[in-house]
């Protein structure tokens, strides 16, 4: 088999999705054998040859004039662009901060604030077109795995459609949500991790994004049920929806 | 004139690159130049409610995401004058402590062993049967399953809420974890070894920049002071005082000084400091290597680290499992302060709560913006003599991953 040419590039996020493929401590030499890491900065100084790529995962959102100038670039060379994790797909909770950029960045850098060539983060669908969204913050090992193994057999694996719910009933949990009254966003969240957190006990904070056809309206008035205030339920739906992209 | 350029920064964690001015065939001026985006998580975190907090800044880093979100709980519990059980404390440091060894083993076999052995990546290493590599990533896999069992999740844990935490481990997996970490104690010992040698590292000059670390009685990663080399000790909420922050026009990082002096801060420096106390493992001939010195730090503090984990695991075993873990937290005003040890030095989280319980402000420092300033003093110490270009970019390349930066969280950006 001919090795999958690979690279997995990172904008602004927080390093998590790339930290995960690192987490397969167990895996990296069976990786290694099945695709040729060309770029991947955190993990390899290996300087990147600018060839053709049959595939580029990429973690983060776009918010500097050179992230984007590299993303079109990598869109170029790659045969399959895959979105990796919350920031890549929404924008993650990097697009939480409302308000004016420049007066944010000048808060924080005063006259400095000036030389700094940034703008609102945004997901990678808005600039080029996007092969497979893997959702998470962060994905999970095994999604990782998977995804790469399809790859070096030159196919995409398949992504579940239906809601963390589903995945929490087949390993028999308790309902969060409706039986212990926890602000479980688990039946709006899309599945794929197993339903890892409320497994463990935590509730789900939609780390995913919103399932399609979420039924928000039924979530919400079970969350403002459990006491929480309009304003608490609308900043726990919006942490991983990309809501102020959508409803500026 | 001329301006040499060490980019991107590979086996470090976020974006960046250096910067260095060449006069007449000698270095003159050196920037690192921090180019990661700022996320404004300040902004972000303004006017929402307290119970938000430490889910969302542990977004800020993914390698650190276990300790920024105990910061956050524990800085949080001080501002509404909470205190949580013992046990959610013990289950806490034991989190901490998965992420020290996750990060000290990712540090040093991922990403400064292929510097040692010559090659570009760990895979290499693997591929060549590195039995280094190997044990590395296996230890680098027990830190991870530390964080698994007492945070709930490898990255972005979920286990610690402001009051406590959600649940206990369950006993059968700290069985399996304690026999796990017996087994690792005979291990560890020669795969730290091959850190300490001198050959492995370029020629340095000593570490430079007055060290700060927290502050307590043992060798503890949390605390309530902090302890400065020129014999400060300054309680926690003062830090404002004490650390001078500035931003400069060629980083997206702020500068962080004391009475004008760059500042160190990691494994190196909390050695240094808790010099002669209980449980502090011992660093042979300190500034023999230099900043790499802190290589063979992180590699002490991993016998070190293993040695806690193993106590701590043995009183949650000894615990009652039926004890509450969390308590109930009424929402107020307040103002509270977390210093902390993250595996690559200081954080420092703040906060000031309204009378709802919503943030009203936050300032997070984080331990690669405050050694930001002793990088620069230190790659200009180190690489004055040094002629070639091509060695002026490989050592500049070393001496800036021997600090284990963390470029995201260094970008983080709260107001200072």
């Amino acid at each position: 088999m001919k090795k999958l040419r690979l690279a997995y590039v990172r904008f602004t996020s927080c390093c998590g999705c790339q930290l995960t493929l690192l987490n397969c401590e167990e895996q990296l030499a069976a990786i290694d054998a099945v695709a040729e890491v060309v770029a991947f900065d955190m993990a390899s100084s290996r300087p990147d040859d600018g060839g053709p790529l049959d595939a580029v995962l990429v973690e983060g959102s776009i918010s500097r004039p050179e992230e984007l100038v590299e993303l079109l670039r990598l869109r170029r060379r790659a045969e399959i662009l895959v979105a990796v994790g919350a920031c890549a797909l929404t924008g993650g909770v990097n697009v939480l901060a409302h308000g004016d950029r420049i007066e944010l960045c000048e808060g924080v850098y005063g006259e400095c604030a000036r030389e700094k060539l940034t703008f609102p983060p945004q997901p990678l669908c808005r600039f080029v077109r996007v092969d497979l969204q893997v959702a998470g913050c962060p994905p999970e090992r095994s999604e990782h795995l998977q995804l790469l193994g399809a790859l070096a057999r030159g196919g995409l694996p398949a992504l579940p459609e239906y809601a963390v719910c589903m995945e929490c009933r087949q390993r028999e949990n308790l309902c969060l949500l409706l039986e212990a009254k926890q602000p479980c966003l688990g039946p709006v969240t899309r599945a794929g991790c197993n339903a890892l957190c409320p497994s463990f006990g935590a509730i789900c904070e939609g780390c995913r994004g919103p399932v399609t056809e979420a039924n928000r309206a039924e979530e919400s008035r079970l969350l403002l049920g459990l006491g929480l205030s309009e304003r608490e339920v609308r900043a726990r739906l919006e942490r991983f929806s990309g809501a102020s992209h959508e409803d500026p | 004139m001329k301006t040499l350029s060490l980019q991107p920064l590979t086996r470090v964690e976020g974006h960046g690159r250096v910067e260095m001015t060449v006069q007449t065939g000698r270095l003159t001026a050196v920037r690192l130049v921090i180019t990661e985006s700022p996320r404004l998580f300040e902004a972000l975190l303004l006017g929402r409610s307290w119970q938000e907090v430490p889910a969302l800044v542990s977004r800020i880093c993914a390698i650190c995401s276990g300790v920024h979100r105990v910061a956050a709980a524990s800085a949080l519990e001080s501002a509404l004058g909470i205190d949580i059980p013992p046990l959610a404390r013990r289950v806490r440091e034991l989190l901490l402590l998965g992420g020290h060894i996750e990060s000290h083993a990712l540090h040093l076999f991922c990403l400064t062993l292929p510097d040692i052995a010559g090659t570009e990546s760990i895979l290499e290493l693997l591929r060549a049967c590195d039995p280094r590599a190997r044990e590395g990533l296996a230890l680098k896999g027990l830190g991870n399953h530390i964080q698994e069992l007492a945070g709930g999740r490898v990255i972005h844990p979920v286990n610690v809420e402001v009051g406590g935490v959600v649940r206990l481990p369950p006993r059968e997996k700290l069985e399996a974890l304690l026999a796990e970490l017996e087994e690792w104690s005979g291990r560890l010992p020669p795969l730290v070894e091959g850190f300490a040698d001198r050959r492995g590292y370029p020629p340095a000059t000593p570490a430079l920049g007055t060290r700060i670390a927290v502050d307590c009685d043992d060798f503890l990663l949390t605390g309530r002071s902090l302890r400065f080399s020129d014999g400060r000790v300054v309680a926690g909420e003062r830090y404002g005082e004490v650390l001078e922050e500035r931003a400069v026009p060629w980083s997206n990082t702020k500068h962080s000084r004391t009475a004008g002096v760059p500042l160190l801060a990691g494994a190196l420096a909390r050695l240094e400091n808790a010099a002669g106390r209980a449980l502090a493992p011992v660093l042979p001939e300190p500034s023999a290597a230099g900043i790499h010195g802190n290589n063979l730090a992180q590699g002490l503090e991993l016998i070190w680290a293993l040695r806690e984990a193993r106590r701590l695991v043995r009183e949650l075993l000894a615990g009652d499992a039926d004890a509450a873990v969390m308590v109930a937290v009424r929402a107020g005003a307040g103002v509270g302060t977390c210093v902390i040890e993250a595996p690559r030095g200081l954080l420092i989280h703040h906060y000031a709560l309204d009378d709802q319980g919503r943030v009203a402000a936050a300032d997070i420092l984080t331990p690669t913006a405050i050694n930001q300033a002793a990088i620069e003093a230190q790659l200009l110490a180190d690489l004055q003599g040094v002629t070639d270009e091509s060695v002026l970019i490989e050592r500049a390349g070393r001496i800036v991953r021997a600090y284990d930066p963390c470029i995201s969280c260094s970008v983080h950006v709260l107001k200072g």
